[in-house]
């Protein structure tokens, strides 16, 4: 066990005069508590009013990302004194609109990916006596991926996404490129469409803060860079 | 605020071209140290460089790398400011200001590599 101080960032709407401000809770810590148990005793034990989004608690929904000792974490998946620090401090996501405490909007995410028509386009009409099959290694393309939660973490660290709030988005542009790269989907200008604008494909400098960001480890600027190849492939031929 | 769609940068020929410079810059650098600071065995004087920038080779050599070296160079600028000028009227006045350097530069670069003489 140890004492812990976490600093969190808070904000009530209801109350624009206070604005933004940082809110002490000191907690005993034991081994492999997360940041998530850690909130989780904080509203139940010290201050029912601290609100954060929280559902699986397992690293599968998203829901908890926040920015955790200045990095978007998610909370349930950051254990507290792996952190090595006596002092946590806890701060809503960046760059999307605040909507209370550690509750973000994630409008501009939900733009971004829908943009992309993030869903298999096919136009040949399926096998009538089975299922579009994938080679192995057709499947295998898909690996880092798929595997996106849809958290957000990425896209709100991306200084493009600063300068730019209807940037698309690199969870966006690593969803296209799941469906781009599926050898099953037919629509690759489809969703290539909506990539090549001024709040597209080309507003990414290749930073790789998206790829230090994802707790789920992917890489997003490697799809970014397939994505702007598989462009000029297509546009020049 | 809104974004103006008078000028801006992107698109793929864009993003393409942007790469094939930046490689013939490294081409050209690399001939330029290989030259200059290796294949040269004599004392690096004005006499030994003006006799070879004075060669129609080396003039086209030079006048190229001064066009792609501004191209490069100031459309990445552009690409760098385009994420932060939001506002109409200071994009174009930004996207004019950087046409006028590089139009400026290559011109008064490239006719004074034309005109350099040197000995006979």
């Amino acid at each position: 066990m140890a004492m812990i101080t976490f600093r969190i960032n808070r904000y009530n709407p209801d109350d624009e005069r206070r604005g933004h401000y940082v809110q002490e809770y000191a907690l005993d810590v034991c081994k492999g508590c997360t940041v998530l148990d850690a909130l989780n005793q904080i509203k139940w034990e010290q201050d029912g009013s601290l609100t954060f989004r929280r559902s699986c608690r397992s690293g599968i929904c998203g829901s908890c990302a926040m920015t955790i000792k200045g990095v978007n974490r998610l909370a349930c998946e950051t254990q507290v004194l792996a952190l090595k620090s006596p002092n946590v401090t806890v701060e809503p996501m960046r760059g999307y609109p605040d909507i209370k405490d550690l509750v973000v909007s994630l409008d501009p995410l939900v733009r971004g990916l829908l943009a992309v028509r993030p869903y298999l386009i096919t136009k040949t009409p399926p096998p009538s006596d089975q299922e579009r099959l994938q080679s192995p290694e057709e499947r295998a393309r898909l690996d880092g991926l798929y595997e996106c939660i849809l958290c957000g973490a990425c896209t709100s660290s991306c200084p493009s996404f600063w300068a730019d709030k209807e940037y698309i988005g690199p969870h966006a542009f690593l969803k296209a490129y799941r469906f781009v790269a599926d050898s099953r989907d037919e629509g690759s200008r489809e969703h290539l469409e909506a990539l090549d604008d001024k709040h597209g494909l080309w507003r990414c400098h290749t930073i790789f803060n998206c790829v230090e960001a994802c707790p789920k480890d992917l890489n997003p600027t490697r799809a970014i860079g397939e994505l702007k190849k598989e462009l000029v492939r297509q546009r020049i031929g | 605020m809104q974004y103006n769609d008078t000028v801006r940068s992107g698109g793929a020929l864009w993003w393409l071209l942007h790469r094939i410079s930046g490689l013939y810059l490294a081409v050209i650098l690399f001939i330029h140290v290989l030259v200059l600071h290796v294949l040269t065995k004599e004392e690096i004087t004005f006499d030994v460089i003006a006799e070879r920038v004075s060669t129609p080779l080396w003039k086209t050599i030079n006048i190229s790398f001064l066009a792609v070296a501004l191209a490069h160079g100031l459309y990445g600028l552009w690409v760098i400011l385009d994420d932060y000028v939001h506002a109409g009227w200071a994009r174009i006045l930004i996207w004019g200001v950087i046409a006028v350097i590089a139009l400026v530069f290559v011109v008064y670069g490239s006719l004074t590599m034309i005109s350099f003489q040197y000995g006979g």
